[in-house]
């Protein structure tokens, strides 16, 4: 049964993509419908395929051997078990909902070129899904990158306009950079193991294992001992994740990216492929959890990115710009709970900030139209009154997002922050990362209700926001559906209530994760904590009182930032307070520099490549052109023997048939 | 006569030389036996004859028959003046090549 | 019976004095005797063979190859016409167009 689901829950999307590229122009609305249905074809079977693990199976196969050597064969394959199902759901759901939204956001309102822009989803959602299924680290290397091309694709896809063709460029090149890194380490794990599987008992992680333990031995380059060589290869696989999940250093494609249409930035920057990165450390959480330097390299990089873009966020003008760079700090968030040890808490991160950041982008979006397109949020206001359904289910993802108690965002950055902490107790590293993502837990509530604040309260600030636009079904729906999700998704975990009262069986995504229900053997959550490097410490009261104590620090800052927010922002007339920030502002505002400095790393290695350059066209250009005019030289000289003259040609005739006479002549023995 | 300069004479002088002193040299040096005559009574123009027209029967010197290429030879003779009659004939508009040449040159006047 | 070598050196020296005059002959009726007497050299090397061999294929043989001087120089005046007619002279320098 697995053996049909699973490919064709990866093949409809693409065999919408194929209609919307060949039939698209012909079809009334332009590939929609037929996307619409593959993707709800594929949520379907996501959920049957989720029923199935549920019901105790798993899936590890491989489909499709496409090179096979003597020391490695390369593979296609599938691999099902909760954590591939959770996010088939995931990804499937929101594409869903996305393409019902594009409905609203681009056919309604007269977009042209709409079956490139299907076509675009179609593949991107197959090559997600693809990714999600992924059996072996090339295999998933492969799918990353055909989900970077749609991104560039789908980014650029106003690309008669001088911005969006530079934005797409801007987000392949830097996520190109890293997934170099990523590359190379797919080779490295290829020739250390001589195998990139991620699950079963000849996969890299339980080799990685084993010759940690001793009982195998892996090669490594020159002699490097073994535990230093898996921490190069992860570092190195990290390199495509903190480029495409948008870690610092490598996130500043991402603010650039909401060039795109804003379908898709809800599906494609922040709810899956932005994923992808931080889905591949949790597929390969049981290599990550053997190099505690990795996972620390993983968590301080995480919490500062968390506080670092929470600060960006801060002083933006634009709705779009805003939730950029929100998913850059959540992102973070999920990378500070991977390196901390917290595996369950991370992937319950992404699953409620795929639902909420989706919703918040859809919101967006439902703005957008109503404001014509104008994004300045000095410009909006009052909203509230006119777009009820947008504003009820912006709101309830903006609480997620800033975790405020019940909403989904609240019990999963808690359980993050909570993870951090108990293992940061016993690990200095850890404490830093859990102290930078508790500083931007205030930061972030602030910057959100800013934007809510600014978008819908107050009196309308423009002659668009007083008489907006109105929108349809097809824009509410989606929302309505993400709103309960966003209310509702929290209560799938909540592993405060669970310690404190003593309530077991609650924790359903930990027991989930944990492969209670069904799973393969060696990707389960108590697996990793086994193998991994770190323990927990309690503060006062143990385990419950941590956790309270967690639980109402992180509230009581959340609340704290949204009090700041109201207090500034929920008037009828706000105004501008970033001159209180002072000398920072213009620092935040250009995002420190950050991109002004990958440009002029850009300008230093373009004079490295110049050398290149001059080595290939003056040596290597030169020898070849210098053949070439040597044989041109001697042919304009040796052809002047073409006198035209009969009787000379006739000479040298003669003058040859003397020479070779002579010569066998002399071979033959004719004259001894 | 015409006199071209000795300069232009040397190189294919020198040729010459060389080839008939190489011919020489080979054709001195390969020993060859005491000549076979033809018979004292036989008549070689007769043989001649008999030998073109394949009738070995009757000849007394031997040879090998030639009555094909007698027939070979006297369809190229046929067909040498043919050639050369062609190649003579002058056109009335001047042209140098009858017409039927031009159906499948273009007289190089491109 | 004279020694064949000597008839070899006498068609050897035809043929190379032919030569010669191929080579450096600028008349054109001149440049077909030359070539004339370089297939007599031929002739001679053929009937000389005839009699060593005692085999008269020789003879046979060169009969044939006089026919067939006579064609060709009948076919070669008519090449001549040709060229009087294009040229203006017959100098076999003066066509000199396919060159480098």
């Amino acid at each position: 049964m697995f053996d049909v689901y699973v490919p064709a829950v990866v093949l409809l999307p693409f065999v919408s993509f194929l209609v919307a590229l060949g039939a698209g122009q012909y079809l009334p609305k332009r590939g929609a419908l037929s996307g619409i249905a593959a993707t709800g074809g594929s949520l379907v079977l996501s959920l049957l395929i989720a029923a199935s693990v549920a019901g105790g199976q798993a899936y590890n196969e491989t489909l499709y051997v496409w090179a096979a050597g003597e020391q490695f064969t390369l593979t296609f394959g599938a691999l099902i078990d909760p954590l591939s199902a959770l996010m088939l759901v995931i990804v499937s759901l929101v594409a869903l909902l996305v393409h019902v939204f594009s409905l609203g956001y681009m056919n309604d309102e007269g977009e042209v070129g709409l079956p490139r822009y299907y076509a675009g989803l179609g593949l991107f959602t197959a090559s997600m899904l693809g990714f999600v299924v992924a059996d072996n680290l090339l295999m998933a290397f492969m799918f990353f990158e055909l989900v970077g091309l749609c991104s560039y694709l789908l980014i650029g896809f106003h690309f008669r306009e001088p911005g969006p063709p530079s934005a797409a460029k801007k987000a392949f090149l830097v996520t190109r950079f890293g997934d170099y890194f990523f590359l190379v380490g797919v080779v490295a794990v290829f020739a250390t193991f001589g195998t990139a599987a991620f699950a079963g008992e000849g996969s890299f992680p339980a080799l990685a294992e084993a010759a940690l333990a001793g009982s195998t031995t892996v090669w490594t380059p020159g002699g490097l001992e073994v535990q230093t060589w898996f921490t190069v290869v992860g570092l190195l696989v990290l390199g495509g994740v903190v480029g495409k999940s948008a870690q610092f250093p490598l996130h500043t494609w991402l603010p650039d990216a909401m060039e795109g249409p804003t379908p898709v930035s809800a599906l494609i920057h922040a709810a899956t492929m932005v994923a992808a990165g931080v889905y591949l450390v949790a597929r390969m959480y049981g290599f990550y959890a053997l190099t505690p330097t990795t996972l620390a390299v993983i968590a301080f990089v995480g919490g500062f990115t968390a506080l670092f873009a929470a600060t960006m966020g801060v002083v933006k003008d634009e709705l779009k710009q805003v939730l950029a760079y929100s998913t850059i700090s959540q992102y973070g968030y999920m990378m500070l709970a991977l390196g901390a040890g917290g595996y369950v808490a991370a992937v319950f991160h992404l699953t409620t900030h795929a639902f909420f950041k989706a919703l918040l982008f859809l919101g967006a979006g439902s703005v957008i139209i109503a404001m014509h397109h104008n994004e300045n949020m000095w410009d909006m206001g009052g909203l509230r009154s006119r777009l009820p359904v947008t504003y009820y289910t912006f709101l309830a993802g903006s609480l997620a997002l800033a975790g405020i108690f019940p909403f989904a965002g609240f019990w999963s950055k808690d359980e993050v922050l909570y993870e951090a902490l108990v293992h940061g107790l016993n690990d200095p590293l850890l404490l830093g990362g859990y102290v930078m993502g508790l500083l931007a837990v205030p930061v972030t509530a602030f910057y959100t209700f800013r934007m809510v604040f600014l978008t819908f309260h107050g009196e309308p600030r423009s002659e668009t926001a007083r008489s907006p636009e109105s929108v349809r079904w097809n824009v509410k729906g989606p929302l309505s559906v993400l709103g309960t999700l966003a209310v509702v998704t929290g209560f799938i975990n909540m592993v405060p209530v669970q310690k404190v009262l003593g309530l077991e069986g609650i924790d359903y995504l930990h027991r989930w994760l944990d492969n209670e229900w069904g799973g393969i053997a060696g990707l389960s959550s108590h697996h990793y904590a086994e193998v991994g490097p770190y323990s927990s410490a309690y503060l006062v009261g143990g385990e419950a009182g941590t956790v309270l104590v967690g639980a109402a620090v992180s509230l009581g800052l959340a609340l704290t930032g949204l009090g700041v927010a109201w207090r500034l922002y929920d008037v009828p007339t706000p105004t501008e307070h970033t001159a209180a920030l002072g000398g920072i502002k213009a620092v935040l505002y250009n995002n420190y520099y950050l991109d002004e400095l990958q440009v002029w790393l850009a300008y230093r290695i373009e004079d490295i490549a110049g050398g290149a350059d001059t080595v290939d066209q003056g040596i290597i250009d030169g020898v070849v052109n210098g053949v070439s005019s040597v044989s041109l030289a001697g042919g304009s000289r040796v052809r002047r023997i073409q006198t035209g003259l009969v009787s000379e040609y006739a000479a040298m005739l003669t003058l040859g048939l003397l020479a070779l006479l002579v010569v066998l002549g002399l071979n033959g023995g004719w004259f001894l | 006569m015409s006199n071209d300069g000795a300069s232009g004479r040397l190189l294919p002088a020198l040729a010459v030389t060389g080839l008939f002193a190489v011919l020489a040299a080979t054709a001195l040096s390969a020993g060859f036996g005491e000549a076979t005559g033809f018979p004292a009574d036989a008549s070689v123009v007769h043989n001649v004859g008999y030998a073109l027209f394949n009738l070995e029967e009757i000849a007394s010197i031997p040879s090998e028959g030639f009555l094909a290429a007698f027939l070979i030879v006297a369809v190229a003779l046929d067909v040498a003046v043919d050639g050369a009659i062609y190649l003579a004939r002058r056109e009335d508009d001047g042209s140098v090549v009858a017409a039927i040449g031009e159906a499948l040159t273009d007289g190089g006047e491109r | 019976m004279v020694p064949v070598e000597w008839y070899l050196l006498l068609a050897a020296g035809l043929f190379c004095i032919g030569l010669f005059g191929v080579l450096t002959r600028r008349d054109a009726l001149y440049f077909l005797m030359s070539v004339e007497l370089m297939m007599n050299a031929a002739n001679v090397n053929f009937v000389a063979f005839a009699l060593y061999y005692g085999d008269l294929t020789g003879q046979v043989f060169a009969l044939f190859v006089i026919a067939l001087a006579a064609a060709e120089v009948a076919v070669g005046i008519g090449i001549i016409l040709v060229l009087y007619r294009n040229f203006g002279d017959i100098d076999v320098t003066v066509p000199a167009e396919m060159r480098w």
